[in-house]
């Protein structure tokens, strides 16, 4: 016995075949026989296929899909793989639906079966066979319901080629397999008195429509009478107390039938054609992402860059027209370069599974500890206490040196507008990134690319018709006046950055990030001073020392040794004191839920301290006397959510509403736990009072 | 045509089942059952004691698992013992699995060490689809006053796995336990899993 076995196995893994079926017997009846099948001959390292578990029924009999309906119990696949090998999620061909007496329907497959799921397999791969074994559970219900179980293996030999095997059966489930992409015609849900209706326009005027939900613990959902097509449309009713959102599988049947899985977050337009659909929001996204762009520059945080870049428009306006373009291209490239390191940097953190969000960067105290010293540098050489000398001037010609040294500062200017600009999330950038960030390396490099081109497009404008440019004034003495005053902006910045800091790490942090940024102002003046061409060698040599002195006790002993001790002793901060007049509670999920558990009204600001936008919404619309009586009158509990530091609670619901930074408004009306409002990021006072209910 | 006859039939029967669905929060319909020992019981004879609505198949696996296990007898013991009334139901139509004559119902409630105050033939399934009861084993709680405060599933894991109890949280315990502290449920509707209740056809 064992030798026929062995050598039918054999003759199996020489055609790299499913294994033979493991049987359900039942009073002398097969009620389902279980194989397993793998849709190529053999394994080849990090090259994925599918495995199929293979269900047949008697006839007559009926086992579960993933909902099963009022009764029964979804079939489980008990993947059982190797090391290393990586398992997809399980695909379900479309269920039928059975009814039994009582009004009780089940969703379930008769005769059979595959149940399918992509294998990756390691990229390194030892031994010349893998073998797959699953422990599938299942119930089979006819009249009465038997529990049933199996024990697979397949064996598959490794290879570094593959070819088809089992494509006939695959072939034929796959055409039953739920498509994941966006259905190629129109879904409107809306919400009514006895859960969802969901209209389906822009179909083909023949069949009906269905929708099987998937279930949902604590919402029996009830079933969907199946809609005859009438005028290329069908309005299918999904009962469910308190409509929480549902997803499920919408199936269209006309003599074969076709799946998509939906969710009762998503409206089609019937207009969309199929493929357009995805490009074309793809698309909305980009031109979103180019607005936001633009609008960046109009954002607080952007707004000291924005004076110092005006004051190089005005003093490129004496030069040649093809210089200033040059000038405009050169900042532009900045902001490009910027926007796109970004985008690699979070690319590479996303594959390595990290949480990377908005404006993360603000969330690291050395992060903001760097760019206050590159903005407090800044303003040092815009007070005129150095001069920036480049490396290529000593070599070139004065004038030329002088355009080159020009435009790699329009260059650098470039990148710091964009590094400012990061914090401030303007309202259309907000959605285009939440899209960006679910999405593959592609789309995020071409999101940032569509956001930085939208942030540089009114500078190349200007430099590309500098007639325009010629409203602008004069150049003159007065221009250095000028050039010094533009230092304030910065340092107010740098004021701001410092107010991060001390709320992030403590007072002491700040003091020792200010005596860094003295020696480094100290380095700065040496070199000003003493290292310009009309310097004695001596003079150079003494500076030199002094520079490197200064540089070592600031970026050494302050920053590097102070500095970072501070940091690590801050006691834990209390995350929402109160500074201001609102009774803010501090956001927890548990607190958020049992709230709302209780029936309150809640609101819940996303915000940071690193965040103008926010705090510039909290001053003039939130934390305001009319809404804190407001709020105060109609029982609502204002609820902050501090992403000053990183917070992975608050950064998972932010994701949750496809957020990835503030700010970010919420309000759950009374009764109202899974279906907040969502405020737009710019409020007014108006708009807050309208939202809940007041009016202004 | 006929076809969309049928279709529109099936849909007022859906609207009208759903709208007949017994509420959590709402009164729980009224109802007369006689016991396997010939004792009738109507459900407002029990107003002031919380009352345990079991839907019952000793044939369905899902059963099998929550008595097999001693889970539903030890649930029963407890709660009998703090004045829960107990009726476990038996709604499968004659002929169907499940249905058993008294005399046969009495034997298998000792047989299997049952703690339920008494189990109620439904063989016509009025009061199964009165509750909208589809599975084996589903759970209603009525609270003192009358009201239904739970209905649905006996535990969180969906299985005829009797080593599932443990990791699962009982429903029902955490409902009765609220309801006897005098606290809301604060998990009153779930979804059930079971074995469809084998009704007439």
């Amino acid at each position: 016995m064992s030798v026929t076995k062995n050598i039918f196995a054999l003759i199996l893994f020489l055609a790299a075949f499913a294994q033979p079926g493991e049987a359900q017997l039942y009073q002398g009846r097969k009620l389902v026989e279980a194989s397993l099948f793998a849709d190529t001959t053999s394994v080849v390292p990090g090259k994925p296929f599918r495995l199929g578990l293979h269900l047949k029924i008697a006839p007559g009999w009926h086992v579960y899909w993933k909902n099963p309906g009022d009764s029964g119990i979804a079939t489980e696949p008990g993947w059982d793989l190797p090391e290393n090998f990586k398992v997809g999620s399980l695909q379900w061909p479309l269920p039928k639906r059975i009814a039994e007496p009582g009004n009780i329907e089940v969703y379930a497959y008769k005769n059979e079966t595959l149940l399918v799921a992509e294998v990756v397999p390691p990229q390194n791969l030892d031994g010349e066979s893998v073998t797959f074994r699953a422990k599938p559970k299942w119930l089979v219900c006819e009249q009465i319901c038997i529990p049933g179980a199996a024990e697979l293996e397949l064996t598959l030999p490794v290879s570094s080629d593959a070819a088809p095997s089992s494509a006939a059966l695959f072939a034929k489930f796959a055409a039953e397999l739920p498509s994941t992409s966006p259905p190629p015609f129109g879904l409107a849900w809306t919400r009514t008195a006895t859960g969802w209706n969901l209209s389906v326009t822009g179909v083909e005027d023949a069949g009906r429509a269905d929708f099987y939900p998937y279930a949902n613990d604590t919402a029996p959902i009830g079933h969907t009478a199946p809609v005859q097509i009438a005028e290329g449309a069908a309005d299918l009713a999904v009962p469910v107390e308190k409509s929480p959102p549902i997803s499920g599988v919408v199936v269209l049947e006309n003599g074969e039938r076709r799946g998509w899985i939906i969710s009762s977050e998503q409206n089609i337009s019937p207009q969309a054609a199929p493929a357009q659909t995805a490009a074309s929001g793809l698309l909305r996204y980009l031109l979103l992402g180019l607005i936001g762009g633009f609008i960046l520059n109009l954002m607080p945080c952007v707004l000291p860059v924005i004076s110092l870049k005006i004051f190089g428009f005005m003093r490129q306006a004496g030069d040649s027209r093809g210089q200033i373009l040059k000038h405009g291209l050169a900042f532009a490239a900045g902001i490009f370069v910027w926007f796109l390191g970004l985008a690699a940097v979070i690319v590479a953190l996303k594959s390595a599974g990290n949480e990377v969000t908005w404006a993360f960067q603000f969330q690291n105290p050395w992060f903001n500890f760097a760019i206050g010293a590159v903005v407090f540098v800044f303003a040092l050489n815009l007070f005129g206490v150095f001069e920036i000398v480049l490396p290529g001037r000593a070599s070139q010609g004065i004038a030329e040196a002088g355009s080159h040294g020009g435009l790699t500062g329009s260059f650098a200017q470039g990148v710091l507008a964009t590094l400012l600009a990061t914090p401030c999330t303007a309202p259309f950038l907000g959605t285009a990134l939440g899209f960006a960030f679910s999405q593959s390396a592609l789309v995020i490099f071409a999101m940032f690319a569509a956001v930085a081109a939208g942030m540089a497009l009114p500078y190349v404008l200007l430099s590309a018709q500098p007639g325009w440019m010629k409203f602008l004034p004069k150049p003159g003495a007065w221009m250095e006046r000028l050039k010094q005053f533009m230092g304030f902006p910065l340092i107010a910045t740098l004021l701001w950055l410092l107010y991060v800091i001390g709320q992030q790490r403590g007072t002491d942090a700040v003091i020792w990030a200010s005596a860094a940024y003295l020696f480094l102002g100290l380095a700065a003046w040496l070199y000003g001073a003493f290292l310009g061409p009309l310097s004695h060698v001596r003079a150079k040599t003494l500076a030199t020392a002094g520079i490197i002195l200064s540089l070592l006790l600031g970026l050494g002993y302050f920053a590097g040794n102070l500095f970072a001790r501070a940091a690590a002793t801050l006691p834990e901060k209390s995350a929402a004191p109160p500074r201001d007049g609102m009774p803010w509670v501090p956001y927890s999920e548990a607190e958020l839920q049992r709230l709302l558990g209780e029936g309150k009204s809640v609101f819940l600001d996303f915000t940071a301290d690193w965040c103008i936008t926010c705090k510039f919404n909290m001053r003039t619309a939130i934390d305001t006397a009319a809404v804190r009586a407001a709020f105060e009158k109609l029982g609502i509990v204002p609820m902050l959510a501090d992403w000053t530091n990183s917070n992975p609670e608050i950064t998972k619901k932010l994701a949750q509403f496809d957020r990835v930074g503030v700010p970010f408004y919420l309000f759950y009306p009374p009764g109202r736990a899974d279906d907040p409002v969502v405020l737009p990021e710019l409020l007014t006072e108006q708009i807050v009072l309208r939202t809940i209910g007041v009016k202004p | 045509m006929k076809s969309i006859t049928t279709f529109a039939a099936v849909f007022a029967a859906t609207i009208i089942t759903a709208l007949a669905a017994p509420q959590v929060g709402q009164p729980a319909p009224e109802f007369t059952l006689t016991d396997s020992n010939g004792k009738s019981h109507k459900l407002s004879d029990f107003k002031g004691k919380i009352v345990v609505l079991e839907w019952l198949n000793h044939g369905c696996p899902f059963v099998v698992k929550h008595y097999g296990s001693g889970n539903m007898q030890k649930l029963q013991k407890e709660y009998t013992g703090k004045d829960v009334v107990w009726l476990s139901i038996v709604s499968s139509a004659p002929g169907k699995q499940g249905h058993m004559s008294a005399a046969d119902t009495n034997k298998t409630k000792e047989e299997k060490g049952s703690a339920a105050t008494a189990v109620l033939i439904d063989e016509d399934g009025t009061v199964g689809k009165l509750y909208d009861a589809k599975v084996t084993p589903e759970l209603y709680v009525v609270d003192r006053e009358g009201t239904l405060i739970y209905a649905g599933a006996i535990d969180s894991v969906k299985s005829t796995d009797a080593a599932d109890i443990d990791g699962a949280k009982n429903y029902v315990k955490q409902a009765l336990d609220e309801a006897l502290e005098g606290k809301p449920v604060s998990e009153g509707t779930t979804t059930a899993y079971g074995c469809g209740i084998k009704y007439a056809d």
